[in-house]
Parts: structure tokens; sequence; C-alpha cells
């Protein structure tokens, strides 16, 4: 037999291609995710977020800055599908209801802002640098506390709260760096009327989009029924679609997706769309969600930005708390569970790094000044904000799933 | 020593207990929520009494003591707007009904209070399907010869109860066929059905005594039984209810009880046999299967009818007995159910029917429940 004959046989080294190591990284984030729930105890969420940094372009490099690029689209989908749910779990009429509950929310987003805008004012950072800090600061990970709540089957006070005031903090933050943009497009002396127009473009052109999907979707739901393997198939098809579709129209793609969520449940007068729960089937594009969120961390220059990272931190969480302590009786909790409520709204958003990036975009000097600080808590909160989810809805007794699975 | 002696009451007083569901605004699933719901009931005060359950997602109100339907009424409706109030703002609906239409026991949290650990480790998963709400009368009694009187007295009656009551026709999201299934999963417990044709107090004492020294029950709780002595009370205590979906059936079905009582007590007319209870479950499956349409077999007389025509019969009877006790709207109300062989059941069914949403079901429950339609 001679060597032509053998062409069956691969060749050596074996041509591997990115997706291989893209399906290298899924397999070792999912393996990962189970052990660290298994064997450690801790969030699934953490055994994802690992791999990711360990594989990652900045330490071991065998997923390269290019892959990461690919799976750009897979992380958006993903995002898009856990703000979906997220606005379809949240009852906006409860505020009405419990007009506390509002003030409770403007209140722990406002103090957040303040507390974190002072520290970096008497830090020296410009105003508009501190202003971008604080409005991200505000945001709770919409990905992380929904994917706790799924993982832990979580039920309850504290956590339908959890959910609601992170559906409504990473709502000001994307209005607010909107108008954040436009106060850099202003200092560019650029049109004044831009620094309205543009965050009035994003939210009124993000609801208009979601109100139009909304009514488009449960006509459809209404014409081709309940049946829910059917309604699961058509709304990932939808959140796709409306992602794709935001991003077209330079819209805010966790606005208008969030807005959809909403919308979607709360213009179902006569119930077509049936309570739905994304469940294992999604659960691959978070596993690459956390998976690429811990690739694209940064572990360098650490030195200088840990003290203001820590000071970020700290302020961020005493502003929630102070707000959340204060009118938990007004808003019918009590202190221990307004405590719990609070430490779960930890998390930060891996969002806020997108954010960061498009301002960097915009204003490339004002990205750089306060970047260091910021990606660093990301990094800081990316480990302990799934912890501290995990722990609130624990200590809370609503988490559904036996300790030992 | 006298085991158990049997408080005396007020004869013919009556006291509601009503199990009521708790569930989520966004799914119409049951929800756990009972802790922080008494917590804010407890903080604005409320008539009547609140307290835990078996689960998380139950609460159970109970009323004081009353002569009057009237009177039992009016707290039934305060205790219902203090719970909706106070589920308003914790996001939580509040609804009737006997069973849940497509909860899933698996999900349900056992409440965390010794008791209720100690039933879900000796029954399991019956433990969890006991996730069912019920409606208990009690009605007073001076001493415990007439309680046991009036106990098996009322067996004969109990098919009209469950008719009347059912609202449990769907059940982890199938349609029954029966109109009250809730009365299946109690069926399931080793010391449910009803208890032992005894007629003096305290050769019920020494049954009780007999079957503690088994070691089968530790107090009268653990009798599951479809009518059973609270000795310390001064009541017994009727317990195959569903709890309908509204305050004022439940007032209307305890003064139904109440005056049946009056009757039973005053007029005797029939004697205690072991006879009665040869038809009791094939009466009490009918009455759950069929409601209403359900067949009765008279143990006195052997004659077969409809289960609404004997409720009509006997709410006749108790036109004099409704007159002194104040309660002739109550049981106008029954006849005219009767009648109509309407239920709540029936109800949930045509409710089902026109939209094919068992979240919507739930929805229009629980808009009913709140009487703000």
């Amino acid at each position: 037999m001679s060597f032509e004959s053998l062409f069956f046989l691969p060749r050596w080294p074996l041509p591997f291609g990115q997706l291989l190591w893209v399906g290298v990284l899924l397999v070792a984030a999912i393996v990962a995710g189970e052990a660290a729930r298994r064997w450690l105890r801790l969030p699934r969420i953490l055994g994802y977020i690992t791999v990711g940094a360990v594989l990652g372009p900045e330490a071991s490099g065998v997923i390269t800055g290019e892959t990461l690029g690919d799976l750009h689209v897979l992380v958006e989908i993903a995002v898009g599908l856990l703000l979906f749910e997220l606005g379809q779990r949240v009852d906006l009429g409860w505020l009405r209801r419990n007009p506390w509950l509002l003030a409770t929310s403007v209140l722990e987003a406002g103090l957040a802002f303040a507390a974190v805008f002072t520290l970096l004012t008497v830090l020296g950072e410009r105003p508009v640098a501190a202003s971008a800090a604080a409005v991200l600061a505000m945001a709770t990970s919409p990905a992380v506390v929904m994917t706790m709540v799924k993982d832990l089957r979580a039920q309850g006070q504290v956590t339908e709260r959890l959910l609601l005031l992170t559906a409504l903090n990473t709502t000001y933050a994307v209005v607010g760096l909107a108008i954040i943009v436009g106060w850099v497009h202003l200092e560019h002396q650029r049109d004044p009327l831009v620094m309205l127009a543009h965050p009035a473009y994003l939210v009124g052109g993000s609801l208009a989009a979601a109100v139009v999907v909304a009514v488009a979707t449960l006509a459809l739901l209404k014409l081709l029924g309940r049946r829910p393997g059917f309604q699961f198939s058509i709304l990932v098809a939808i959140v796709l679609l409306t992602v794709a579709g935001a991003a077209a129209l330079k819209l805010s793609m966790p606005l208008t997706l969030l807005l959809l969520g909403v919308l979607a449940r709360a213009l179902d007068r006569e119930r077509h769309f049936v309570s739905l729960r994304f469940g294992e089937t999604t659960m691959l594009f978070v596993v690459i969600l956390f998976a690429a969120a811990g690739a694209s961390l940064e572990f360098s220059g650490w030195g200088a930005a840990f003290a203001t990272a820590l000071g970020f931190i700290a302020a961020r969480f005493v502003g929630k708390a102070v707000a959340i302590l204060v009118l938990a009786r007004a808003s019918a909790l009590s202190l221990r569970g307004a405590w719990l409520v609070n430490l779960g709204l930890a998390p930060m958003s891996g969002i806020a790094l997108l954010l960061l990036q498009d301002l960097a975009r915009f204003d490339p000097k004002l990205g750089g000044e306060i970047s260091a600080a910021m990606v660093l808590a990301i990094t800081i909160l990316a480990f302990l904000g799934p912890l501290a989810t995990e722990f609130a809805v624990r200590k809370a007794g609503e988490a559904g799933e036996a300790r030992h699975p | 020593m006298t085991a158990m002696p049997f408080k005396s009451s007020q004869p013919l007083t009556i006291g509601v207990e009503l199990e009521l569901q708790i569930l989520s605004r966004v799914d119409c699933d049951l929800t756990r929520g009972a802790r922080e719901l008494l917590a804010l009931i407890e903080r604005h005060g409320h008539p009547g009494d609140v307290k835990p359950e078996i689960t998380e997602s139950m609460i159970e109100v109970s009323t004081g003591i009353h002569e009057r339907h009237g009177a039992l009424l009016a707290e039934l409706r305060g205790i219902r707007d203090a719970v909706v109030t106070a589920a308003d703002r914790l996001n939580l609906l509040i609804a009737g009904g006997g069973a849940h239409p497509f909860q899933h026991w698996r999900e349900r949290q056992i409440f965390d209070r010794p008791r209720f650990k100690q039933i879900s480790e000796l029954y399991g998963y019956l433990a969890k399907q006991f996730t069912i709400f019920g409606q208990h009368v009690h009605i007073g009694c001076a001493e415990g010869d007439g309680a046991l009187y009036l106990l098996h007295a009322l067996s004969r009656y109990i098919p009209h109860f469950i008719a009347l009551a059912a609202s449990s026709p769907y059940f982890q999201g199938v349609d029954t066929a029966f109109d009250s299934a809730r009365l299946n999963s109690v069926f399931a417990f080793p010391l449910s059905g009803r208890a032992p044709l005894v007629e003096r107090w305290e050769g019920f004492a020494a049954y009780f005594e007999k079957m503690r020294g088994y070691g089968i029950v530790g107090s009268m709780k653990d009798f599951y039984w479809d009518i059973r002595p609270k000795p310390e009370y001064g009541t017994i205590e009727i317990r195959v209810f569903d709890t309908p979906l509204t305050v004022e059936k439940a007032a209307a079905l305890a003064a139904y009880a109440q005056t049946l009582s009056r009757y039973l007590l005053i007029e005797r007319p029939a004697a205690l046999s072991e006879d009665m209870y040869h038809v009791y479950n094939y009466n009490r499956f009918q009455a759950c299967r069929f409601g209403l349409e359900g067949n009765l077999i008279d143990p006195a007389t052997q004659t077969h009818r409809a289960i609404r025509d004997d409720v009509l019969e006997t709410a006749a009877a108790l036109a004099v007995h409704a007159r002194e006790l104040e309660s002739d709207a109550a049981i106008a109300q029954i006849e005219a159910w009767a009648r109509d062989g309407s239920n709540d059941a029936r109800w949930m069914r045509e409710c089902y029917a026109a939209n094919e949403s068992f979240e919507d079901l739930v929805w229009q429950q629980s808009r009913l429940w709140s009487g703000r339609d």
C-alpha cells in the first residue's frame, strides 16, 4: 500500500479550525460549570467565566481575539434572550400597586450614581468621565441575575424585587449613557441639539420598535396557538430578528429587548403568550456569553487602578444599600429581605463593558481615563457578583434547587 | 383520668377556615409568598386570624365564632380585603378553588415548621400532592355526646357539601372529569374517611386513646376524617368543602351547615346506625365525580335521586330553622345553585372552554375572589 492510498487519513498536524476551539471552550466551560456546582458548591457561572479567562487571549491564548470577535454575534443573541426573558418576567403594574418600589428603584440607582460620581470627582476625574462611570454603576447585570434565578429556580419576594430593580436600573443606565454620549458630542463642539436628539432617538426608537414587534408577535401567537414548543421556537426567532433589527437601526439592543419582553406580557390581554422559561435549550448561549465575558477580562495593569476600583465597588454598593434599606418598610419588605435584595444587586453588567467600548469609540480619551479602574471593577464583580446573588437567594429561602444536585 | 374532655361551647355557633392559593401575577402558577404576606397582613392589622399552611404557596384564614350568617359574611369580606390589599403590594394574586389547575407539586416547598416537616417526611409525595385548598366549617356543640350525634347525622349530607362547594375540576393540567378532584388526594391518606360510629363521648375518647396506644395517631389532627370532633374548641369540623371561589359562597355553605345542624338536632329525623355508612362511599364518590348531578342513595328509604333534588328537598325542610337563625338569604342561594345545577367547578369549566388557557382561568378566579368586579 502506497502513501497516496492512505488519502482518507487526516494530515498531520491536524488542520483545526477556529470552530474547534469554540467547541473546546464550550465543553471545558460546561464541565467547569458542573464541577463548580457539584464539588465547590459555587455558581456554574463562575466555572464558565474562569474557563473563558484561562483560555482567553489574556492568559493562554487558546481563544484568540479574532475568535472572540466571531463569538460576538452569539453573545448578542444570549444577551437578547436573557433580556427578553427578564422583561417578560417583570410586571410594571407592581410599581402602580406599590409606588414605594418605584421610589426604591429611582433612589437606589440615583444614590449609586451620586456615590460613584462624588468619589471619582474627588479623585480628580473630569465630570463627564465621572458621570459615565457613575451611570454604568447604576446597572445590575441582567444576564447574571437572570441566569442565577433560573439556575436556582428561585421564587419569592427577594427574587421578584431583584428582577424588577435589575430591569429598571439597566434601563436607567442605557438612557443615562445616551445622555453622556450627547454630552461628549457637545464637548466636541457639535450641535447642542444632538445631546437631546440622540437619547430621544435611542429611547423613542427602541420603544417604538419594541411596540411594533410585540404587537406583531402577539398577533402571530393568536393566529398560531398556545402550544409551548411552537411558542418557544418562534420567540427565539423573533428575539434574533429584533437583536439584528436593533443593531441595524442603531437602537439600544438591551433596551429594545427588555421592552419587548415587558410589552409582550403587558399587551397580552387575552393571554395568548404562555408563560415562558427559556430553559436548558438556551443554556448553550448563556455558557458562550459568560465564557466570552471571561475571555474578555483583562488581568494587566492592576496595581495603579486597584484602589480606585475597590472604591468604585464600595461606593456603588453603599449607594444602593442606603436606598433599599431606608425604603424597605415603606415598600413592604423586611430589613433582612432588603439587605438580601441589595446583595443580590451586586453583579455588574457585562453590558457595561460593551457600553464602555461604545463610549470609547466616540471619545477615545474619555474611554482611557475611566476604563482601567472600570474594567478591574467589572472583573472583580464578575467573580463576586454571582456569589452575592446566590447567597442572597439562598439566605432568603427562595432557592428551589436542592443544595446537592 | 379522663382523657380528652370535650369543651362546651355555645350550640350552633359557626366559624370558618379557608385555605387560599398564593399565585404569581406573572404566570398565574402557585408561588412562594406566605411568609411575607403574613408579615404584611399582621403589620396592618386585620379581622379574623391568618396562619401559614403546609406549603409556602398557601395561607389559611379563619373567622371568629359567629351566631349569624350576616356577621360571618361581613368578617369574611373584611379578611378577604386585608389579604388582597397586602397581596397587591407584594405583586401576588389570591384565589379560591380546591386545587390549582396546573401546578406541579414537585415545585412546591414545604413550609418551614416542625409539624409540616414531619408530615412531609412521613407522607413523601402525598404531602406535596396535599397542596389542595379546603374550607373547614366548625359548628359549636354543648357537649360531647351531642357533638357525636351531629357528626354522624350530618354524614348523610356530606354529598351536598361536596357537590355545592366543588371547585377542583382541573388538577396538574388535566380535566379530571371530577367536580372535586381535591378529595381524591385526601382519600389517599390512611386516616381519611369517616369517624367510627361511636355515640358516647367516653367511648370516643377510649377509641382515641386506643389509637394513640397503637402509635397510629398523636393528636386529633392526625385524623383526616370528613367530619371530625375538635374537643378543645367544643366543635365538630366539616372538612369536605373545596375552598369556594368567593367568600359569599363560603359564608352561604357555612350557614347551610349551621341550619341543617339545627334541623338535625331539633327534629332528629333519623336514628344513627351503621347502615347509614353502607352507602357513604358510593354517595361521596358520586358527589365528587358528578357534582350536583350525582346520584344519591338515601340510606333510610333506599331511594335514588339526584343530589340537586335532595338539596332542594332538604332546603325546603329547613325553612323554619333558617328563619330562627336568620340564614334565609343563604339558604335561598343554596336552593338557587341546586336548581341551576351550578357550582364553581362548572363555572371553571365554562371559563376554561371560553379561552382554553389555564393561566386565564386562574386570573379570572383571582378577579372573582378579590370581589372588585
